[in-house]
């Protein structure tokens, strides 16, 4: 409940905006602008008490508290550390970051490829912070995480050994913005270890905000050179490099000048007429800002001879700058792989970039209740979250035939690296596409079920299923709605994910579910309908004040139940009886009179039919599974949260739903509904409570 | 006038709370581990087990044990992340407050019946931070008393936990103090059924 009621105000202030990077959300909290003014005011320099400088901030296995690498750190303020240290030296550039004893190199390379992108680098790193000008010991930095942004406070003891940085830490030894963002990342992420062993495109997202996708160029896609050229235009961050077969392969130069195991920057795509044929280029930099590929189309050779003027003009540059063009044909050969990074509509400003349309979803898959699994498992695939998107507009293709809507899915879980701690890593997870059939075009409020499944194929999917925080995909579709399903491999895993699409032209994307709505049949009772042999039994129950009260009820009912070994129960809880009463009791006396202990009993019989109608396996008990058909069944139709709610607060640990919980769980809904219902006597479909009306209606 | 206890801290890195921790804190977070086993959550049962074993420990405090039922709905009151168990953080809070209303509720019991009679709660609730109104009261009872109005230990505390988490609730959702709060279809059932 007030746990529901975080989450309800969090997605409230969602959507007015706050987590955006102009509203980033402060993290733990803490707001960097009081804290340095506290500071300043003291005279005293940050202590930053949620991520001390202690050993349990570096890490809890090769850099725990007891391990031996950890021997000797100390952490020390830059003035220590040297004698002018400076945040950031100019501009950003990729000298800045020098890897140090920890394996983060993949976010040591996404911070490289930031360095390049000047308006990205800002986002993350504010820049009007110094060492000189109200200087108090404290910096902050901006993430994205998982669809917001959020802002770090640190204070600037970073850890050290033998009077050197232990991480990251500039090549002159006097910069320190690399490091200081590099512990605010670990603060983030817990400790410092977390950060090892991660790929590039985390950071990169993590930076940016942008989708990733990843390109294996032995297996290149045959669209590929139109979706570097695309991604181009669209101000994406490119990255690619060789993969290495062992480690002293790492930072090897080739006898073509290229350099193993090193991350490149690709920065221009584009054709030229050579003898005749059409030829495909892509511009390449080496981020030391020398070494340079020596093959066909490099600085100085003989093939731009054979180009137009035009071409030469435009395209050649001699000077030894690490940047060079070789042809496309040649760079799928030496590269083994190329990973993207899309950027949001946000990121970028100006109008020589063309801006992808963004949607994003954050929903949960929960034990018995939401979290199907992939298709493997038909029995409840279908149980999971599903989302629409339509596409209308096929791209703008001018030189291509193929028609076709380009959309990037991206399935991303949610904070499995901060749980590192706890041993717990990332799930399997992938997700499926189907087309959605002419019938349901349109149709929003409906959650497709187990039938639809396996009567129609899948129209596409994510490449593998695979346990990295995030799985992309690049599809081109032809116009029409498809239908979305995230997964985890196998079912039963519970887990938070997002889940984002980014399309060429605006798409319609919406979480599909059943409307949240309740019809249960009223049982209309006069008390002439009321059998003689059910009054002398409701006499001989209510004694002499001829009305059942909760205890009263609680006694009955359990004397019934306990007759029958068909239903699994371990009897009714006053609670639930309390409810019981209050659902049917119209004067208000806390009891129930004839009529009322009637309708009562009507409803526990069609209870009772129902629960033994869906215990399919004759168990006696009924799975969580079960539940969600017959939920349906006694007249309700609920969404998501709601399911997973039901499961959270009525069913055992193996999943199973007892006959007690099941009569309690559907009288509450009733309840609830119609509590509902009177309290919107317009009909607007919102109520308003103040504080007592809340509890009056809550304690109940 | 109401004065709900502070919600529990947002969840901060594990580290964090293992470098502040005292000794007794650090000799609950072990019993904590016992108690919950390797995936450091507590169920409804396993709460339900731990209370009854604490609270059997106990003189002077009445009660014929907390129900299954009423530990559902603690763990639902507090479960931030609808997996239907709690966490360290969480239960660490509620476990706070549960000491903490033992107290009151010994301290209450002025005629040492074991019990809070229907004259002795106002004074009781309203040291827990609750000074409610009549008609409050009359529901509290009528859903947490016994046939003669008398209140037991376990009962008292799913009453408190509750109110609690109501008033949070409540606060929460009021970000702006406006006094009231607005709710869909959709909202209302996912607060209350969750309760």
């Amino acid at each position: 409940m007030s746990g529901i009621a975080s989450k309800l105000q969090h997605m409230r202030e969602r959507t007015r905006g706050v987590g955006s990077n102009d509203r980033a959300v402060k993290h733990l909290n803490q707001d960097y602008e009081s804290l340095r003014a506290g500071c300043l005011q003291g005279g005293r320099l940050f202590e930053d008490d949620c991520f001390e400088a202690l050993p349990s901030s570096l890490g809890f296995n090769e850099l725990g508290p007891s391990s031996h690498k950890v021997r000797g750190i100390t952490w020390r303020r830059p003035q220590d550390i040297c004698s002018n240290p400076k945040f950031i030296v100019e501009n950003a550039t990729r000298t800045d970051i020098c890897q140090g004893a920890l394996g983060d190199c993949w976010l040591l390379a996404a911070i490289a490829s930031l360095t390049l992108n000047k308006q990205v680098l800002s986002r993350v790193v504010p820049h009007d912070q110094s060492f000189d000008e109200n200087y108090a010991g404290i910096f902050h930095f901006e993430f994205w995480q998982f669809g917001e942004w959020v802002d770090v406070v640190v204070d600037d003891r970073l850890p050290t050994k033998d009077g050197e940085l232990l991480f990251v830490h500039s090549e002159e030894g006097s910069e320190f913005w690399s490091a200081l963002l590099e512990k605010a990342y670990a603060k983030l992420n817990g400790c410092y270890e977390a950060l090892s062993g991660g790929s590039t495109t985390e950071g990169f997202e993590d930076f940016t905000g942008g989708i990733a996708e990843s390109h294996d160029l032995n297996k290149a896609d045959p669209r590929l050179f139109k979706i570097m050229k695309k991604a181009l235009e669209r101000g994406s961050l490119l990255g690619c490099s060789i993969d290495i077969t062992n480690s002293g392969d790492s930072e090897a130069v080739t006898y073509r000048k290229l350099v193993k195991g090193h991350a490149y920057s690709v920065t221009g795509a584009d054709q030229v007429e050579y003898r005749g044929d059409v030829v495909q280029l892509v511009r390449i930099r080496n981020p030391w800002g020398k070494v340079e590929w020596n093959g066909a189309w490099s600085d100085s050779s003989t093939e731009w001879r054979y180009v137009s003027g035009d071409d030469r003009e435009r395209l050649t540059n001699r000077s030894e700058d690490g940047e060079f063009w070789m042809s496309f044909f040649d760079f799928l050969r030496q590269y083994s792989r190329l990973e993207i990074c899309n950027l949001t509509p946000d990121a970028l400003t100006g109008d020589e970039y063309k801006k992808w349309a963004e949607s994003e979803f954050e929903d949960t898959w929960r034990r018995g209740v939401s979290a199907g699994g992939c298709r493997n498992y038909p029995n409840s695939f279908w149980m999971n979250p599903q989302f629409i998107i339509k596409l209308d507009e096929v791209d703008d293709d001018p030189d291509d035939g193929e028609e076709g809507c380009t959309v990037i899915v991206g399935l991303m879980q949610k904070n499995k690296r901060r749980k590192r701690k706890l041993g717990e890593d990332m799930e399997t997870v992938g997700f499926a596409i189907y087309e959605l059939p002419e019938e349901y075009s349109g149709q929003r409020q409906v959650h497709l079920k187990k039938n639809f499944f396996l009567n129609n194929c899948s129209a596409a999917r994510s490449e593998t299923f695979i346990n990295l925080r995030e799985v992309s995909s690049h599809f081109c579709l032809p116009p029409g709605e498809y239908l979305i399903i995230p997964s985890t491999f196998e079912p039963n895993k519970n887990g938070d994910f997002y889940v984002r699409v980014f399309s060429e032209k605006q798409a319609d994307f919406q979480e599909i579910d059943d409307p949240v709505d309740c019809h249960v049949e009223q049982i209309d009772i006069d008390e002439d309908d009321i059998s003689d042999r059910f009054k002398r039994l409701f006499g001989q129950l209510a004694g002499h004040d001829v009305e059942i009260s909760a205890f009263e009820l609680q006694r009955i009912l359990n004397k019934v139940v306990a007759k029958r070994d068909d239903i699994k129960t371990n009897g009714f809880s006053l609670a639930t009886c309390r409810n019981m009463v209050n659902l049917l009791d119209k004067d208000g006396s806390g009891k129930l009179g004839l009529v009322e202990f009637k309708i009562l009993w009507t409803k526990i019989e069609k209870f009772l039919d129902l629960y033994k109608e869906r215990d399919t396996d004759q168990s006696g008990g009924m799975s969580s599974s079960e539940m969600r058909m017959t939920v349906e069944a006694a007249g309700f139709t609920l969404n998501n949260s709601l399911h997973q709610i039901i499961v959270a607060r009525y069913s055992e640990l193996d999943l199973t739903i007892d006959f007690d919980n099941f009569v309690c769980c559907l009288i509450r809904l009733e309840s609830l509904f119609n509590t509902f219902k009177a309290l919107d006597k317009d009909g607007s479909g919102e109520i308003q409570l103040n504080f007592l009306e809340w509890l009056n209606l809550s304690m109940v | 006038k109401f004065i709900p206890s502070k919600p529990p801290p947002p969840r901060r890195p594990l580290n964090f709370a293992e470098g502040h921790e005292s000794d007794e804190e650090k000799q609950f977070r072990n019993v904590f581990r016992q108690l919950a086993g390797e995936d450091m959550e507590v169920s409804p049962k396993e709460l339900m087990d731990i209370l009854n074993k604490i609270i059997s420990k106990h003189g002077g405090l009445k009660t014929d044990g907390f129900s299954i039922e009423s530990c559902r709905s603690m763990v639902a009151v507090m479960d931030s992340d609808s997996t239907g168990k709690l966490g360290f953080h969480e239960f660490k809070y509620l476990w706070n407050n549960i000491k903490r209303w033992q107290g009151i509720y010994l301290s209450h019991d002025n005629d040492c019946s074991g019990v809070i009679g229907s004259h002795e709660l106002p004074q009781a609730f309203k040291a827990a931070g609750f000074p409610l109104n009549d008609q409050l009261f009359k529901l509290i009872i009528r859903r947490y008393s016994d046939e003669h109005g008398d209140m037991d230990f376990d009962n008292f505390v799913g009453c408190l936990v509750r109110l609690d988490a109501m008033c949070r609730a409540f606060k929460t959702l009021d970000k702006d103090n406006s006094g009231s709060i607005d709710l869909n279809i959709k909202e209302w059932l996912q607060l209350t059924m969750y309760s």
